[in-house]
């Protein structure tokens, strides 16, 4: 049998938390949840997802930061990371694009939208 | 003069189209919404493909409406075909000039940029900013009037429901928490409390009667979702 894929999401936003959560296990993926980014950071090292869901406002550290934490971490150095956040400035978007992220989604999104970048993220080409 | 079109897309079909619909042109290609900003050309005109590898095209169009720096691009939006209002209207409403079913006619194509192009030359760049007004058959919302009406009969909406209702124009096809709609349509974080959007919901509902109001959909235990 083969293993599902581990999806990690970050959103210290309850609703938004529940509805990418429920996205991705409808992909097919077992989900992780964290409502802060240093708890994401230890869930991501202790279970090594697939790929990461991550906010960047983010109550104790921004989600770029997590980002760079979880990247130090070597099994998770080429972790797929999406961010997706309310934050549409030019040098924000371009910051965490920068940062190797396997994509960048605004909030509101689109279901479809999210569930396709979810499976692009952890379904073999 | 040479015209310049910034082709964003990590499609080879796209490409190969944008090659042989503007031929004449200078075209300059970006396989990712990231390379796109990196570069952040303060004018011209871009083509953004609706799937990058990175980001949407629209959210790509709403990051370079907002800001200072890009907010004077023309941008063409393309579509997987085929053509779809409610993709259209979500492509106009982040702030493309144009939007194009995949794959368009190439001539058709090619004389709306080239009009486009002479427009923001002759014009000067001019700010984008939200559509004047929306309209779906006969419902007809202008946010800057401030009127909301069903063919000829105005609808009282209380200014909390007008708010809500071009919230929910403006992210049609998404899917929004009662909280994010408390802050904001109501801006004041939880404090009104989530049963009241749903009352308020409901009001809206009700006064845009059965064909417009039951495209105000519950998403079961997750919010809203407004679909035309």
């Amino acid at each position: 049998m083969t293993r599902r894929p581990k999806v990690l999401v970050v959103d210290d936003e309850p609703d938004y938390l529940q509805i990418a959560a429920r996205i991705a296990a409808r992909a097919g993926c077992a989900v992780f949840t964290a409502a802060t980014a240093l708890e994401g950071v230890a869930l991501a090292s202790a279970q090594k997802p697939d790929m990461i869901l991550l906010d960047v406002g983010l109550p104790d550290i921004s989600g770029f930061e997590a980002a760079r934490r979880i990247r130090k971490v070597p099994a998770l150095a080429a972790v797929p990371i999406i961010f997706f956040t309310v934050r549409s400035e030019l040098d924000m978007v371009a910051e965490g694009l920068k940062l190797g992220a396997a994509g960048y989604v605004l909030k509101p999104f689109d279901p479809d939208e999210l569930s396709r970048r979810i499976k692009a993220a952890v379904l073999p080409a | 003069m040479t015209l310049t079109a910034h082709c964003v897309t990590s499609d080879a079909g796209v490409s190969a189209f944008l090659k042989a619909a503007l031929k004449g042109f200078r075209l300059k290609f970006y396989p990712s919404a990231g390379a796109f900003l990196r570069a952040a050309p303060g004018g011209g005109l871009a083509v953004i493909d609706a799937f990058l590898p990175d980001m949407s095209g629209r959210d790509l169009a709403a990051v370079l409406r907002g800001d200072q720096k890009t907010r004077r691009l023309s941008l063409v939006l393309t579509g997987a075909g085929p053509y779809s209002p409610a993709a259209a209207a979500v492509c106009f409403d982040n702030g493309a000039d144009e939007y194009f079913a995949f794959p368009p006619e190439p001539r058709l194509f090619r004389a709306r940029l080239v009009n486009l192009l002479a427009r923001s030359c002759a014009a000067g760049p001019a700010p984008a900013e939200k559509p004047a007004e929306y309209r779906f058959k006969a419902l007809l919302v202008s946010p800057e009037a401030r009127t909301a009406q069903i063919g000829r009969a105005a609808l009282k909406l209380t200014a909390l429901e007008f708010d809500l209702l071009v919230y929910f124009l403006r992210n049609q096809g998404r899917v929004v928490s009662r909280s994010v709609l408390l802050e904001q349509v109501w801006r004041q974080g939880m404090e009104a409390g989530l049963r009241s959007v749903d009352k308020r919901i409901e009001a809206l509902r009700y006064k845009l009667g059965r064909p417009f109001g039951s495209k105000i959909k519950t998403v079961f235990g997750l919010g809203y979702i407004f679909k035309l």
